[in-house]
């Protein structure tokens, strides 16, 4: 038998081996995608509580009374949606943190124009985040609220919690990076040789399709290959073809990043690592990471390429609180969010960490 | 040299030089041996017969008389437009040069397992190096006139996206290699003795391979200059380009990005203000009263 050469030859002589498998699927196929499709994202219910220019905040409620006096306030990175949280019915870490008795509040950048592009780190993080957190505290007549931050909201969060530490009853950081002197993921090697100051002077704010096509190009076998060879092997399993699209939706819909704000993430950080070094200043005062003294829950992927464990591990040395605990995952940067697996350890972990310490 | 002809004759040892190296070009393909039989498969007998109908061509254009014929129908042009078309023959003549002498027609060595040095971007060197040298003069001649300034900026723009696109094809070029690597490298796993049963096995092993050369290469220190240098390049023409619609927009009553960045930044510092200022408000007034929800 002659053997194929190279993978489109391969994959053309799958089909001709398997043609009558290969109809029969595209038959089905064409029912699922004829057929009613449930692909609608963020689909827990929720109430939007407060709204800021672009901002706003979404509170969700668990079924019975909250198990926890405190709220948990998460916060998403600017540069995708939050709807990561609450992908899929069966792999919502929002509806996981329902479950476990969680109230929970998220915040939703919104869609940033170019009116936004002035808005800085700590507009962001002293304007929105702080008034959020104020009106939480508000609301429910209490002082702190607990905060998790996803990717570079936890680093929001870390920055939030060094400059008003009497506001955060504990801390929760998954996939987030703080030390960005590290060569092991890409970003942090990218960002090392761009001109910062040449890219926001020029666009204003990042446009997010640029910005996919860069996370994309993190893994290209994979995210523009694999994915799509995986979707024809599968395109006649309804649920599969549904969150198949449900991920698509969240892929392709990243946001514009304001420019300041990411003139000063290039530079301060990516470059010059001052979070870490403990010499960040926003708003005019210094971001000293030891007075980070709540609890903290450091939670990252082994292989996580976005956010290598370098990029994370060295947090919890370098706060000021005694009660720190490092979680390192075996999986990868979204894994933590969309991974049934991962969804059952992660949650209820979080959960009963947050409670241990919820007196 | 011929008096009345003085720009034509000096583009003849050019065009020659040209000929004889297309010649020896489609010589040795011609003679290409077993390693090229796999391209050509079963089309060889058209392959031959095509290669040699080139070959017949180039040796009839090579003799001297053809070229004379040539150059004599042709009346003199003026000397600007002979020296624009220079550059631009010019051009061509050495990337078909560097071309032929660069290796396009050397069997490639085989590549060593997710290794991204000493890549062949030559090429690309080259294209570049002819842009600049050559076309990128011309959209550099000096302006004159009443439209001096719009014309300034259209070249501009057209320069800035000729280096966008030669910086993009580098980079694309550079993405490319990955790809070429990994089927290179599982078709001699198909010639081993580890040869997959399964086309999966084969496919996932492909993947596999792609996967490590494009790991590899994005760490490499060519690819982040090269993703550098085509950024900027970007950067550069989105510039040129915002500037050439900018005074295109003048003429209408539309403000332009720089028109609306101003009164953007004016109201992003007034709302700034304001916001303080209520905060300072706020903590005069009484605390803790549950707040107003929208």
């Amino acid at each position: 038998m002659d053997r194929p050469k190279i993978p489109v030859d391969l994959i053309r002589a799958m089909l001709a081996a398997d043609a009558e498998k290969a109809a029969h699927r595209l038959e089905k196929a064409r029912d699922v995608f004829l057929g009613p499709l449930d692909t609608e994202i963020a689909a827990t219910p929720h109430e939007l509580v407060y709204q800021e220019d672009r901002v706003s905040l979404k509170h969700y409620r668990p079924q019975g009374a909250p198990r926890l006096k405190t709220p948990l306030f998460l916060v998403h990175a600017l540069f995708n949606r939050e709807t990561l949280l609450d992908l899929q019915p069966d792999r919502s870490v929002v509806l996981n943190l329902l479950k476990e008795g969680v109230e929970i509040y998220l915040v939703d950048w919104g869609s940033p124009t170019r009116k936004d592009r002035y808005l800085t780190l700590d507009d962001h993080i002293n304007g929105y985040l702080d008034n959020m957190v104020e009106f939480i505290c508000r609301r429910h007549r209490l002082s702190q609220v607990n905060l998790m931050g996803v990717c570079l909201g936890g680093t929001f969060g870390v920055i939030y919690a060094a400059l008003h530490p009497k506001r955060v009853r504990n801390l929760i950081t998954t996939v987030a990076p703080t030390n960005f002197d590290t060569d092991k993921g890409l970003l942090h090697i990218w960002m090392k040789e761009i001109d910062g100051d040449r890219l926001v002077d020029t666009f204003g704010n990042l446009p997010g399709n640029l910005l996919t096509i860069t996370l994309l190009l993190l893994n290209p076998a994979r995210l523009l290959f694999d994915k799509y060879v995986g979707f024809l092997e599968n395109m006649d399993n309804k649920e599969f073809v549904e969150n198949f699209i449900r991920m698509e939706k969240w892929i392709f819909d990243s946001p514009d990043v304001p420019g300041e704000t990411l003139r000063q993430l290039i530079k301060d950080l990516y470059q010059q690592n001052l979070l870490l070094k403990g010499e960040m200043e926003l708003g005019g005062r210094r971001v000293d990471l030891q007075k980070v003294a709540m609890p903290l829950l450091n939670i990252y992927g082994q292989y996580d390429h976005l956010v290598p464990p370098e990029a994370c591990e060295l947090l919890t040395r370098a706060v000021g609180s005694k009660d720190t605990e490092d979680i390192c995952l075996d999986t990868g940067h979204v894994g933590i969010y969309v991974s049934s697996r991962f969804q059952k350890e992660l949650v209820p972990k979080i959960a009963s960490w947050l409670l241990q310490r919820d007196d | 040299m011929d008096q009345d002809h003085p720009q034509a004759n000096s583009t003849e040892p050019l065009l020659a030089a040209w000929i004889k190296w297309t010649m020896d070009f489609w010589e040795s393909m011609t003679h290409m041996g077993p390693a090229h039989e796999d391209l050509t498969g079963g089309t060889d007998d058209f392959w031959q017969a095509a290669l040699k109908m080139w070959q017949a061509f180039f040796s009839l254009l090579s003799e001297p008389e053809t070229v004379a014929a040539v150059f004599k129908g042709i009346r003199p042009p003026s000397e600007i437009i002979v020296k624009m078309a220079q550059a631009g023959w010019a051009g061509y003549f050495h990337l078909h040069q560097q071309w032929l002498e660069g290796g396009a027609l050397k069997d490639e060595p085989p590549s060593e397992a997710y290794g991204f040095e000493n890549l062949d971007q030559d090429i690309f060197k080259i294209c570049t190096e002819i842009y600049e040298k050559d076309f990128r003069q011309l959209l550099n001649l000096p302006q004159v006139g009443l439209t001096r300034v719009s014309q300034e900026r259209i070249n501009r723009a057209m320069d800035r996206f000729g280096q966008f696109q030669a910086a993009m094809a580098e980079f694309i070029y550079l993405l490319y290699l990955p790809m070429k690597k990994s089927l290179r490298e599982i078709h001699g796993v198909e010639t081993g003795e580890d040869k997959p049963e399964e086309f999966k096995d084969y496919y996932r092993r492909w993947l596999k391979l792609l996967e490590g050369h494009y790991m590899t290469l994005f760490k490499s220190t060519e690819y982040t200059r090269t993703l550098s240098h085509t950024l900027e390049t970007l950067e550069d023409f989105t510039l040129a380009k915002q500037e050439l619609l900018a005074s295109s927009l003048e003429a209408l009553p539309i403000p332009t990005h720089r028109d609306m960045d101003e009164l953007y930044r004016e109201v992003y510092l007034l709302k700034k203000q304001v916001k303080e200022l209520s905060k300072k408000l706020a903590q005069l007034a009484p605390p803790l009263e549950a707040p107003e929800e929208i």
